[in-house]
């Protein structure tokens, strides 16, 4: 038989050459490319860049260039819903899902009223003053999962994430605070080690006071009763519940605000941080005492 | 020559490291063993030029002082040495060893007034006017939309009524081009008949003829107009008879 004959001869002929070493390994034909270019006559004639036009002279037209035609992203001339978008205010989101995170992963000390300063000092939320962000906005993401008792402040929130956080017992402001506070939440070592006295936090905006002012969103500017008003309310409409607040052992915690004019919890305005020597200096000048109280 | 007596004193790392690699406990140090130490001038300067050589970082003065978490400069070296902006941040940076005096932290006098003035400026208005000027705001807004309800509820209402006016309105135009449709037809076929025969409308005698037909239809119709005219007349004065002789009854 023929093929039992060839199958033979190639075993032999298998047998008979060496075992596969480093020494006689070697790549498969084509896998190296290298990257030189090739310079001889025939070698170094276009060198993949074409022939004529923007390819060879390798002129790469800026985005969205149609070569004189009417561009695509130019075509609908303007868009009304985006006027004056570089002015408003943003709220980077933070979702109830990462808040839970950093909770149970004990990054963030739940004994303690958080804001936004000890949210930044987790690592896992970053924004930037400069680009008009003015803070957080917690989001309704992992609501449903959502168990920890908190007194948080933020700077938007909307009504089920604050029925999600009262429902658990826990307590939601929301807070302004203007870009140059928010330069000293999201950095305050920086600040410190700037030598200057702490300032005072500014008053929000016109097209902002509606929103920090109404009950409903917890606004830090509302009026205390008409708040606990609103708790119950949405308690009732949301068909949870409410805990007791007041005979919770850490009743005096969630009490804890922050006064519309202080910047860091424990530290007032007018206060200078010596992280060095670790004190306080308070200002006794009745000049400086009036500026930082009013 | 001064000397003075000092407890002896072993560096941590050092008892550290003994404490790492010795097999058994290292003997216990005799508390409050007295060693002399020298302080001499001679001494100290050569305890610094010993210093000096150790120092094989090659690193500037500036640099060497700030490394080891001290001021760099004790003297100004520039311009912006002299600011208060660097001698705040040198007490920030060094606390209180930086020798700044603290009291450069807060505003002077004149920069309150300027911030202050600022301030009225940035922000003219307190947090109660900004609270009723979105409240006015809100309320004239919500002014409009129910004026603009009202209005169209008070509109709406009529609708049924114009529709109807509007139908009788189309539907008359219908009826009355129907029935002069109908009265011009009725001429000719009367037209027609008088001749006996179809006559090509467009025949002068037949024109004529529908002239003339017109014209005693307008006739009867002015007459029956008067009749009814005068119709309405007679009953009128019999309703103001009825009416005088039924008060003279009363009387």
């Amino acid at each position: 038989m023929g093929s039992r004959q060839i199958t033979e001869k190639s075993l032999s002929m298998l047998r008979s050459l060496p075992r596969i070493s480093l020494s006689n390994l070697r790549d498969n034909p084509g896998s190296k490319k290298t990257s030189k270019r090739g310079r001889a006559q025939h070698g170094g004639d276009k060198h993949g860049a074409g022939n004529k036009g923007s390819g060879q002279r390798q002129n790469y037209m800026r985005l969205g260039y149609e070569t004189g035609n009417n561009p695509f992203y130019l075509r609908v001339p303007q868009e009304h819903y985006y006027r004056g978008h570089h002015l408003r205010r943003q709220y980077p989101p933070l979702s109830l899902l990462q808040l839970q995170h950093i909770i149970d992963k004990d990054r963030v000390d739940i004994n303690k009223p958080i804001d936004i300063a000890s949210i930044v000092k987790t690592g896992t939320y970053n924004f930037y003053p400069d680009q008009k962000h003015f803070g957080i906005n917690l989001t309704d993401e992992g609501i449903d999962i959502f168990k920890a008792k908190i007194n948080i402040e933020v700077q938007w929130a909307s009504e089920q994430v604050i029925a999600a956080i009262e429902r658990n017992g826990g307590v939601i402001t929301t807070a302004y605070y203007d870009p140059h506070s928010l330069y000293l939440l999201k950095n305050p070592k920086k600040f410190f080690e700037s030598g200057q006295a702490i300032p005072r936090r500014m008053i929000p905006p016109p097209d902002a006071i509606e929103y920090y002012t109404n009950p409903e969103n917890r606004g830090y500017l509302a009026d205390p009763d008409k708040v606990s008003e609103e708790r119950l309310k949405l308690a009732q409409k949301y068909g949870y519940q409410l805990p007791n607040i007041e005979s919770d052992p850490e009743y005096s915690m969630f009490c804890e605000r922050k006064d519309p004019r202080q910047i860091f919890f424990g530290l007032e305005p007018g206060w200078v941080v010596n992280l060095k020597d670790k004190f306080i200096l308070k200002p006794k000048d009745e000049e400086l005492l009036q500026y930082y109280s009013a | 020559m001064n000397l003075c007596v000092k407890t002896k004193v072993f560096r941590p790392q050092l008892i550290g490291s003994i404490c790492h690699f010795a097999t058994t406990s290292p003997e216990s140090l005799e508390q409050n063993e007295q060693v002399l130490i020298d302080d001499s001038d001679e001494a100290l300067a050569r305890e610094a030029e010993i210093e000096k050589k150790r120092n094989i970082s090659r690193l500037s003065a500036g640099h060497f002082n700030q490394i080891n978490g001290r001021r760099p400069y004790e003297l100004p070296q520039h311009l912006a040495h002299l600011t208060v902006k660097y001698n705040r941040k040198l007490y920030g940076k060094y606390g209180s060893a930086s020798g700044v005096n603290p009291s450069l932290c807060w505003p002077s006098k004149k920069e309150i007034q300027e911030k202050l003035e600022y301030e009225s400026v940035a922000f003219p208005f307190t947090i109660k006017e900004m609270m009723d000027a979105a409240a006015q705001k809100k309320r004239e807004e919500q002014e409009v939309i129910e004026k603009r309800e009202k209005d169209l509820a008070a509109k709406f209402a009529k609708v049924a009524i114009w529709k109807k006016e509007l139908n009788d309105k189309l539907n008359k135009k219908v009826a009355e081009a129907q029935a002069a449709k109908e009265k011009k037809e009725r001429l000719v076929e009367e037209v027609r008949r008088h001749f006996g025969f179809t006559l090509d409308p467009r025949d002068e005698r037949f024109q004529e003829m529908l002239a003339k037909r017109e014209k005693e239809q307008k006739k009867a119709e002015k007459m029956a107009r008067k009749e009814a005219k005068e119709k309405q007349m007679l009953v009128k004065l019999q309703q103001k008879n009825a009416e005088i002789s039924e008060g003279a009854k009363k009387s």
